[in-house]
């Protein structure tokens, strides 16, 4: 029933809309066709034509290529299977020092770093940071999920993907 | 008929009603849609339209009236458009973030109960002075009015020469515990008007303590923002409507509402006071009409466009609200205290696809674009539509045939969006959609009468408002009130109350005074001593401003009143003091007395606490000068048949089905008649809706009684 237009959303994506209207947004029943919008969206901004399944972060996507569904970066950089953690193949860079911490936090309280660590995940290509974790030392690389696109597709959009 | 003496006209969000009265009592009304951009162009076009209906034109109407009341909307509009002055901020080192943290509250005040819980869509208001423009200066007064640390004056003076090199148009200076002792804020107001002639500009200067020197900072400083920020633009709206009212000949002043229910002219020196005063007419004039029919208990409901206002009377006793909010910010004005939910004619409907749930606004059509029905460009469904569907609403006779309602153009609309997506008939679903309207209205009232502990057959229920009528068999369904009244000038109840206010003054100050629970003589004494001392300057205060607004000396009185709580407490309760000085002990016990029985009336006896001993947290003042004031007529009852007022049949669907209901015509009907259900009583301003089996009664005040069956 509602809808807006691919101009509303697209400024709702890029946080351009005022605050009253983004509210306005927020507070009524989501648009039907929102998804698919945002996806359009999305997708005129990235600089390639492989379809967009899904978001996985800002810079992220889930994506339809030639070599199947893979992890991709805005700029390009394929991650390989959506099935496999992304992560595995991103540049990492860990934070486990006091001066490494004190890097990012230069005058607020640091964790300890005997307890916990922070592990940013950069795109190798393009060097967007994609996704921080923070974990105890020695705790394995977090997969954050694996989506059930055909579920997702067929049982929440209505739209089964072929 | 003779001439009208008194002009009331309240500007609410949609629509602005006039009433006029002459000294017999006889009322007109008039109707027009709010103009926000020039509120001289509303009020003209429903003074003309109240003019037509006396039979007189403009110019008679206002060269022979002796007052005009408008209450308007133009600084309320000022603050939410954000189109204020442009102002700078002094305030104590160390407070100077307060403006971005404001109260919690306001970051979700107004929000419908699903957005509270939602705190993603949480968000404090913009606030009225950037956080640039404010400016900390190095002073302490603690909470005694004892100078902690000295006023560090070339910080002062650096601060004001800032801001004037910013081109501010409003200095605002707010220091902690400048209530209790504004010495500080004195100085730095005296540093900036020297700073401001050296500059050779001109810039207007606030301070809190001037503008109300109560305690709680965040109220104090919005109270002074947006005094400064908001009533210059008021000011003009107010000052258009004078010089449109002399255009026509009127030959004095043109008054305003305050929102402690008083009268004060356009030149009042705390604009802000008046900013929250359409809803106050309401409860001023169910007061009225509670001494005509004998009860005080009265709950006063005005259902509009877009808002429920609830008031209660509770055995002659009103209550002021101290920190209300407008526009989300919490301010520091007593107001006379209303409930309010959303719900009106106006609200839209909405459907959700998935779940098929209902939820009515919070969203009003407002005036422009209106209802779909009004065919002004609106596109949502509304309980307007509704009501024209099912044929409560005359599409012919909608403010008197000045609109001609399309009710198939809504009946299309309504189906497509509403009643298809529910899947059932469109009178089925247009008839749920205002049961659900009605529940809401019912359920506060139901919560606003528990609230007061009284038993609901103890209260009147009065109804006005433009949809008031229409809605009100729905609204006062099961609660069992003692009585349910409305009015042939419903529409404009507001307008009508305003003009039975007196011209008003209210100064009080924040106090710390403590009693003992058992005081000796000697303390009293002191402490009435105290009292006496801050009436006497608030009266000398008060006064100088009723004289200097044209009233004669022996016209104005006086009435000081204590804001008393149990020590310990959180909450004050208003006592009006008995009498006019403390000269001694007894005379304080008897002010100690008065409190315990207002307490005792508010709550209840056995509540009463007085070993906690007793706290004086305000004295203030109220002086007032008489008004001419209307009088309803009372006539001798008639006959019971009103067929004088019947003037057709019409298809109405009433619960579940199609009647074919009596017309009547509102003004027509006279003392003594009895109308039964179904029936739909009309006026041009307003529609009674009887459902079938219900009676109205017409009494000899011509009021109107609803009677459920």
């Amino acid at each position: 029933m509602t809808s807006y237009s691919k101009e509303v959303i697209a400024d709702l994506v890029a946080g351009k809309l005022p605050w009253p209207q983004t509210r306005r947004i927020m507070s009524a029943y989501k648009d039907d066709d929102r998804f698919f919008k945002y996806i359009q969206v999305l997708q005129d901004r990235v600089g390639w034509n492989d379809p967009i399944l899904l978001p996985v972060s800002e810079h992220l996507f889930i994506c339809d290529s030639p070599e199947g569904r893979v992890t991709k970066c805005e700029c390009g950089h394929s991650f390989g299977d959506y099935r496999k953690n992304w992560k595995l193949s991103a540049s990492i860079i860990v934070r486990d020092t006091e001066e490494a911490l004190r890097e990012i936090y230069p005058t607020s309280d640091i964790p300890d770093p005997q307890w916990m660590e922070i592990r940013e995940f950069i795109c190798p290509q393009c060097g967007t940071l994609h996704e921080v974790e923070a974990a105890a030392p020695g705790y394995p690389i977090v997969h954050d999920f694996e989506p059930d696109l055909e579920g997702f597709y067929r049982e929440w959009l209505g739209r089964p993907l072929e | 008929m003779t001439h009208p003496i008194v002009i009331g006209i309240d500007a609410g969000g949609t629509m602005t009603d006039t009433i006029l009265v002459d000294r017999d009592g006889h009322f007109k009304i008039g109707k027009s849609a709010t103009t926000p951009k020039n509120e001289s162009e509303g009020f003209i076009a429903s003074a003309e339209d109240a003019a037509d209906a006396w039979g007189c034109t403009l110019e008679e109407l206002f060269s022979g009236v002796n007052v005009v009341l408008y209450s308007g909307t133009g600084m309320l509009n000022t603050l939410l458009s954000r189109t204020g002055r442009k102002l700078g901020l002094i305030t104590t080192k160390g407070l100077e973030d307060m403006v971005l943290m404001g109260r919690g509250l306001q970051a979700w005040a107004d929000y419908s109960y699903a957005d509270r819980l939602h705190a993603v869509t949480h968000q404090h208001p913009d606030p009225l002075v950037p956080r640039r423009r404010t400016h900390g200066v190095t002073e302490r007064i603690d909470q005694f009015g004892d100078i902690v640390l000295p006023l560090y004056e070339h910080e002062a003076r650096a601060a004001a020469k800032k801001l004037i090199a910013d081109k501010v148009e409003s200095i605002c200076i707010m220091t902690v515990f400048s209530h209790v002792n504004p010495t500080h804020e004195k100085r730095i107001a005296e540093i900036c008007r020297e700073e401001i002639k050296a500059a050779g500009v001109e810039i207007g200067v606030y301070t809190s303590h001037e503008v109300r020197p109560v305690i709680r900072e965040q109220s104090r400083l919005n109270s002074v923002l947006i005094e400064a920020y908001a009533t210059a633009r008021g000011r003009m709206q107010l000052k258009s409507i004078e010089n449109a009212s002399k255009k026509y000949g009127f030959k004095y002043g043109v008054q305003t509402l305050l929102s402690f229910g008083g009268l004060t002219s356009i030149n009042h020196p705390r604009l802000h006071e008046t900013m929250i005063s359409g809803p106050i007419g309401g409860i001023l004039g169910a007061a009225y009409v509670g001494k005509l029919i004998g009860n005080d208990s009265l709950i006063c409901s005005d259902m509009g466009g877009t808002s429920f206002d609830m008031g209660v009377i509770t055995r002659g006793q009103t209550r002021i609200e101290n920190e209300p909010l407008m526009d989300r910010f919490k301010l520091n004005v007593p107001t006379l205290h209303l409930d309010t939910i959303g719900a009106g004619a106006g609200m839209i409907l909405k459907v959700d696809p998935l779940t098929k749930k209902v939820s009515l606004g919070p969203e009003s059509a407002g005036s422009d674009p209106g209802p779909i029905c009004f065919a002004r460009g609106g596109t949502e469904p509304t309980i307007a539509d509704c009501d024209a569907i099912l044929g409560r609403l005359n599409p012919d006779y909608f403010l008197g045939g000045k609109v001609k309602l399309q009710v198939e153009k809504a009946r299309a609309a309504f189906k497509e969006k509403c009643a298809d997506v529910l899947g059932v008939g469109v009178e089925e679903a247009a008839e749920g959609m205002i049961d659900m309207l009605e529940a809401d209205a019912n359920n506060a009232l139901r919560r606003v009468i528990s609230g007061q502990g009284i038993h609901p057959s103890e209260f009147t229920l009065l109804s006005y408002g433009g949809s008031g009528p229409l809605h009100l068999a729905g609204c006062s369904k099961g609660i069992g009130f003692k009585d349910i009244i409305t009015f042939q000038f419903a529409a404009a109840f507001s307008a009508f109350g305003c003009t039975t206010a007196d011209f008003m003054r209210r100064h009080s100050v924040s106090t710390q005074i403590d009693v003992s629970g058992k005081p000796e003589a000697a303390a009293l004494t002191s402490v009435g001593e105290k009292v006496s001392e801050v009436w006497r300057d608030l009266a000398d205060a008060a006064v100088a401003e009723m004289l200097a607004d044209g009233h004669a000396r022996e016209k104005i009185t006086t009435t000081p009143f204590l804001m008393m709580r149990y020590t310990g407490q959180l909450e004050d309760v208003e006592v009006i003091s008995p009498l006019p000085v403390v000269a001694s002990a007894q005379d304080m016990q008897k002010i100690i007395d008065e409190f315990e029985q207002v307490y005792a009336k508010v709550n209840h006896r056995v509540s009463r606490y007085g070993e906690a001993g007793y706290s004086i947290t305000e004295l203030g003042l109220v002086a007032t000068a008489d008004k001419v004031k209307p009088v309803l007529v009372k006539r001798p009852l008639g006959k019971s048949d009103p067929a004088s007022a019947h003037k057709g049949i019409r298809q109405a669907y009433i619960g579940g089905r199609w009647h074919a209901a009596n017309l009547y015509e509102m003004d027509d009907l006279q003392p003594g008649h009895e109308v039964i259900g179904p029936a739909i009583i009309e006026h041009p301003a307003t529609t009674l809706v009887v459902h079938p089996g219900d009676q109205v009664f017409v009494d000899e005040w011509t009021l109107l009684h609803y009677r459920h069956s």
